[in-house]
Parts: structure tokens; C-alpha cells; sequence
């Protein structure tokens, strides 16, 4: 599903997707965007930040609150504030214009690869038990704890490490499939986002522990 | 030449001036009082002498033996003293006189028939002699005044008028200060101010206070020009930013339907693919250019915020060469650091990784990659040197190559060059931003060597 207002990106966007062979939907702004992924369901969204009306953050909401999908939001502007406000809206990555399509490409597959990986065995944290196997996480009284599928990736793949130090550059290859340059501050946010679904105290976080100058781990 | 100071000129100035007034003032009182007080003096001893000569006339006439009481009673009234000369013989005087003390010349006119009077200094003392002839008895009269109260009288004058003179002096001074305080410490401000904004502290301005016309004014037009300096500015880092904020959906559009070409690549003929190769060779540099233009048009504007914060150096060097290789599929530079431990640096994360990523951009258009990439610490100070064994950078372009759009000797060799030009000039921005350095050296692998130093952060690791 690609959510972009400028005719000319958007239909060159779908022809090279196509051409990769996508299948693809398009919609000129967020509420037509909403509408169309209410009738069809995508396996990944990518939505421009400025669009007449509703803006690009408020389409990642409305998406997010209906799916996990992975989300790009494609951005103006790579301020540090825009950035965190796209991942705050709960997109999964970002680009900024003007982007080398190859590299919205490998995004994309990147994205679409993920699958979560059974490499950990199941694991308890406090009163949440994390089940990689079902892809859930459960709380004491036995309902279902929602993380995407990105927050999901980070909390086992930290764990699949017996609580070594992974650096934001290891997270970045792990859990978004980059191996090139990727933005640091997408793993802050997911990191931050992470926490104030599974920390007791997300200000004061028990077992998402930064280690000053090298990364993260997680403390069992 | 000596430099002269304003402050300076005024001060002097000012307590010359004034010195010079009142020295003047000074003397012109002292000499018109001095005037004034010992005429008055001598018109009183005369009138005196003359009653006393008329004294002595009368008891010469009458009992000559009582002369020396008669002198002394009269001495011990009047505070002078007394001589008689009668037939060129000295025929009395009172106790206090001594005749040597009066010059002959002196003596000569008065006994030739003239009434004189003359003053005397003797052994730095004011005497006031008067003469009477007494023709009837051929007698002639002296009396000598002293003048210690006149003189004591115009000491103290003196003095007053000299501490006077001394008091305007050091007043002067004081207004001198004054004066120039409040004409230079404005101009001290405006020098303060402007050097300030020759910085790039470009929100400086003068505080408008309750102060002199002349400095409001000057404190108003100095704003004015501030404010009109930084719109200029600002309006020109906003076309910039502007002209590639337009480019920018155009070339989005471009570089994805050249992707789709490339797709089917093919189907097109020998002609249509090499095209094809061409445009998106030169599409990608385009692309490259815009981002770098923007970056640096933001930079210049302001727009976007420093995000500081302290972090491992060596880390992030690792990281950032690490990231910059894979990006352009080439070989990673190897690293070394001697050992070096965590090292805290102040910089924004990712621009220090755009200024790495670019160093080593650099290396690899113009000198077939970088060679080492060395760290090391020394001085408070953490240096990171990006080594190459290309042919170097000349002396004369050491400076030069940080210019943005400077292609130099290396760039024109390699006909084609793939650089944005403006790679270098955003890693010198940015290493600026960190309070840092950057220069170009002799690489020990024959290169060149881009040295980086970073002032070592205080603060912990975050």
C-alpha cells in the first residue's frame, strides 16, 4: 500500500514495485489510504509524512491501530524531532527524500522477510511470559500483551543473546535486516516505545537496560 | 605607530584642562592680591613713618637725650625699627635695626634731601624701608618694616590657591572619566556586540537603554543593520533550502523511474542501455548533491538543532567506517587505536557518522580508498586520522579543499569526478559543530591524511 500525494512519485513508486513484483495499491491521501487497507488487507504500508488533510502521522496511527504491518513513513525532512514523531506514530522505519530507490527497495524486502524467529525458547519477565513459538507475549492473568511485530523482533532477539550488550549498529542488522547504513535512532525509539508496554517503570526500566556508549540488554 | 586610545585622550584631556584653567585662575589671584594687599601695606607704614618722623623732629627740637627711649616706645608700638642720621653720623636707633642692612644708594638719596621708600629682601625675608629727610635738624629718619604678617598672609593664599588649583585638577579627572565612560563604554559594547555576531552569535543585539540621543541612535542603527544582515542571511539559506527542497519530489521521480527502466533493461538496444547507464550514474551524483546541499543550507539557517550528546568515540568511529564501507560495497579501511579505551566525545551521532562516511567517500574517489583509519588521544584531545596512499593533497590546497565546489589537482586527474564538492565542506561544518579541527596532513602511507581533533568530553557516557 503506498499512501503518497504527488502523482508523479506515487505512479513511478508502483510501477517499480510492480516491475519488482509487488502487487500494489495506491491512494493519493491518509483517509482514502485507511479506507483502502480497511477493504484490503497489505503486508506493508509506505506513507508519505506531508499529505493534504490528514497528515502521515495520524494515517500510521489509524493503520497501526487496525494491523502490525510494517510501516515506512517517506519523510521531507530527516529532523531528529520529525523522525521521532513518525516512529512515535507508530511507523516501523523511514526514508528520507529524496531516496535511492534501491535502497526503499531493500526496505521493503527487508521488512517483508522478517519473520519472527524461533531461535529462543520461551522466557518470563516479571509477571510477563514472552513465547516466541506463538509470537505472543502474556500477562499474569493470562490476556495477551500487543507488540508489532518490530517490538516483538527486538524483545527476543535481545533475549536470544543471554543478556550480552548488542549495539544499536547489531540491532539495526538484526532486527531491521539492514547491513548498510541505518539511523541509530530507530532503535531509541522502538527501544522507548518497547519499554512502556513491558517496564513496570519505563523511566526506570528494570529489564530493557541501556549500557552507557555501547547498546542494550536485557536483564532476566 | 602607537595605537592611541580614545579613553586615553580624553582623560588627559580633560585633567590638563583643567590643571591649565586653574593654574591660570590661580596666578591671577594670587598676583592681584599680592598687589592689591602690599600696596595697602606700605600706604599705612608710610603714613606711619611720616608721624613718626614728625615725632622724632619734635623731641629732637626739645630734649635730644631722650631719643632712644622715644624710638624704642615708638618700635615697641609699631613693630618696625628705627634709625636717626644726623650729620652723617648714625645718632641713634632702636634695638632691632642694624644700619649695614640699608643699601648706600639708598642712604645717598635720602640724604641728598628726597623722601624714598624702597623694599628689601634680606636673607629671604621682605623688609619695607622708609626715608624721611628732616632738613631742619639735618637729620634724616628710617624706619624698616617688617612684613611677616603680609608675607604669612599671602603664603597662606598661595597654598589655598595651589590646593585649589589641585582640587579642580583631580575634578577634572574625574569628569574625564566620566565623560568617557559615557562615550566609550557604548562604543566598547558596540565592538563587544559586533564581535559577538562576527562569531555567529547571530542573535546578538544591543540592549536599548535610557542613554544620550547620540547613543540611541547609534545603538538603534547598529541593530537595524543586525537585523538586516541576519534576514539577508537567512533569506539566502532559505533559497538555498528552498531551490533543493523543490528538486527534491522531481528527482524522487526520476531516480525511481530510472529504476523501473532498469528493470527493463533488457528489452532496450545497445544505445537505450548505455543511456540508461549514464543517466543513472549521473542521477545518483545529482541526488547526492541535493542531500548535501540541503544538509548544508540547514546548517546554515539554523534549522536543524545540534543533537549533541556523549558518546564513545572509538565506538562510533568503528561503526561509522564500518557503515560508510558497506554503503558503496568496498573494503573496510582497517582500524587501529592502540589499545585505546572508551573514549567520551561530544558530537551528534549522526552527523559525526555522515562526517566519517564522507572522509572516507573522499579517500575512495580520489586516492583508491582509504588506507587506515588511526585514533589516538593526547592533550585532552581525540584525534582521528583518515589515512589514504593516494597522491596526496599539495600545500597550496590544504585549505582549499574544505572550500565547497573546490575540485583541485586530485578531482581534475581522475577526469570525471564523482564527488557532490561539497563532502569535504559539510565534514568541516559539522567538525566545527563539535567544537573541533580538521586539516589535511602527510599520511604515513604516502597520502594524504585527514586529522580530526575533538576536544575530549567531560561529561559520561550516555
Amino acid at each position: 500500500l503506498i499512501v503518497e500525494d504527488d502523482d508523479h512519485i506515487r505512479t513511478a513508486l508502483r510501477l517499480m514495485f510492480e516491475g519488482e513484483g509487488f502487487s500494489v495499491d495506491d491512494a493519493g491521501t491518509g483517509e482514502v489510504g485507511v479506507a483502502l487497507f480497511s477493504r484490503m488487507a497489505a503486508d506493508l504500508a509506505i506513507v508519505d509524512v506531508m499529505l493534504p488533510g490528514m497528515t502521515g502521522f495520524e494515517t500510521c496511527q489509524a493503520l497501526r491501530a487496525k494491523s502490525d504491518l510494517p510501516i515506512v513513513i517517506v519523510s521531507a525532512r530527516d529532523n531528529t524531532a520529525d523522525v521521532v514523531l513518525g516512529l512515535e506514530s507508530g511507523a516501523d522505519d523511514y526514508v528520507t527524500k529524496p531516496f535511492v530507490p534501491e535502497e526503499l527497495l531493500a526496505r521493503v524486502r527487508a521488512h517483508l522477510r522478517r519473520r519472527p524467529e524461533t531461535s529462543t525458547h520461551a522466557f518470563r519477565m516479571g509477571h510477563l511470559e514472552v513465547i516466541p513459538d506463538e509470537g505472543v507475549v502474556r500477562q499474569a492473568d493470562g490476556t495477551e500483551l500487543h507488540l508489532t511485530s518490530t517490538e516483538f523482533r527486538l524483545l527476543t532477539d535481545l533475549a536470544s543473546v543471554n543478556g550480552r550488550i548488542l549495539s544499536r549498529e547489531d540491532l539495526l542488522e538484526r532486527v531491521w535486516g539492514y547491513d548498510y547504513f541505518g539511523d541509530s535512532r530507530l532503535v531509541d525509539v522502538h527501544i522507548r516505545r518497547l519499554r512502556m508496554k513491558i517496564e513496570p517503570d519505563p523511566t526506570n526500566p528494570r529489564y530493557l537496560v541501556t549500557v552507557r556508549g555501547s547498546g542494550y540488554k536485557l536483564v532476566l | 605607530m602607537l595605537q592611541r586610545s580614545l579613553r586615553l585622550r580624553l582623560l588627559i584631556t580633560f585633567g590638563l584642562g583643567a590643571l591649565l584653567l586653574s593654574g591660570l585662575f590661580a596666578f591671577l589671584t594670587y598676583s592681584g592680591m599680592h598687589h592689591v594687599l602690599v600696596d595697602d601695606q606700605q600706604h599705612t607704614d608710610l603714613s606711619q613713618s611720616y608721624v613718626n618722623a614728625a615725632l622724632v623732629r619734635s623731641t629732637l627740637y626739645t630734649s635730644p637725650p631722650e631719643l632712644g627711649d622715644e624710638l624704642n616706645s615708638i618700635e615697641g608700638a609699631t613693630n618696625s625699627s628705627l634709625l636717626v642720621q644726623t650729620h652723617h653720623q648714625w645718632l641713634s636707633k632702636s634695638k632691632g635695626a642694624a644700619t649695614a642692612d640699608v643699601p648706600s644708594a639708598f642712604l645717598t638719596l635720602v640724604a641728598s634731601g628726597h623722601p624714598s621708600s624702597q623694599i628689601l629682601t634680606i636673607e629671604g625675608r621682605t623688609f619695607f624701608v622708609v626715608g624721611i629727610p628732616i632738613p631742619a635738624v639735618e637729620t634724616q629718619f628710617y624706619e624698616v618694616f617688617q612684613l611677616t604678617r603680609l608675607e604669612n598672609t599671602l603664603r597662606t593664599l598661595l597654598q589655598v590657591l595651589i590646593a585649589g588649583a589641585l582640587l579642580t585638577f583631580l575634578l577634572g579627572i574625574a569628569g574625564g572619566l566620566w565623560v568617557t565612560r559615557r562615550t566609550v563604554r557604548p562604543l566598547e559594547r558596540v565592538s563587544m556586540a559586533a564581535a559577538a555576531i562576527a562569531e555567529g552569535n547571530l542573535s546578538t543585539r544591543l540592549q536599548v537603554t535610557r542613554a544620550d540621543r547620540e547613543v540611541q541612535t547609534l545603538t538603534e542603527s547598529f541593530n537595524e543593520m543586525v537585523s538586516q544582515l541576519v534576514d539577508r542571511i537567512e533569506r539566502d539559506a532559505r533559497f538555498a533550502s528552498d531551490v533543493s527542497h523543490e528538486l527534491r519530489s522531481p528527482l524522487t521521480t526520476l531516480a525511481t523511474t530510472a529504476t523501473v527502466l532498469q528493470q527493463h533493461r533488457e528489452e532496450l538496444s545497445p544505445a537505450g542501455q548505455a543511456s540508461l547507464d549514464l543517466l543513472v550514474a549521473d542521477l545518483s551524483i545529482f541526488q547526492a548533491l541535493v542531500e548535501d546541499l540541503l544538509e548544508m543550507a540547514r546548517n546554515d539557517a539554523g534549522a536543524s538543532p545540534l543533537d549533541i550528546e556523549t558518546v564513545d568515540g572509538v565506538e562510533l568511529v568503528r561503526q561509522s567506517v564500518r557503515s560508510a564501507a558497506r554503503r558503496h560495497g568496498i573494503a573496510e579501511p582497517p582500524l587501529s587505536f592502540d589499545g585505546l579505551g572508551p573514549t567520551p566525545v561530544d558530537v551528534d551521532r549522526r552527523r559525526f557518522e555522515r562526517v566519517m562516511t564522507n572522509l572516507i567517500d573522499n579517500a575512495h574517489f580520489y586516492a583508491g580508498g582509504a588506507a587506515a583509519v588511526r585514533l589516538s588521544v593526547s592533550d585532552d584531545q581525540f584525534f582521528v586520522d583518515v589515512d589514504d596512499a593516494g597522491p596526496g593533497v599539495p600545500d597550496e590546497e590544504r585549505e582549499a579543499v574544505f572550500e565547497r565546489f573546490f575540485r583541485g589537482r586530485a578531482a581534475h586527474d581522475r577526469g570525471m569526478a564523482r564527488g557532490t564538492g561539497l563532502g569535504l565542506a559539510l565534514v568541516r561544518d559539522h567538525v566545527r559543530a563539535f567544537s573541533g579541527t580538521i586539516q589535511v596532513l602527510d599520511s604515513p602511507d604516502g597520502g594524504a591524511r585527514f586529522e580530526i581533533a575533538l576536544p575530549l568530553a567531560k561529561g559520561e557516557l550516555s
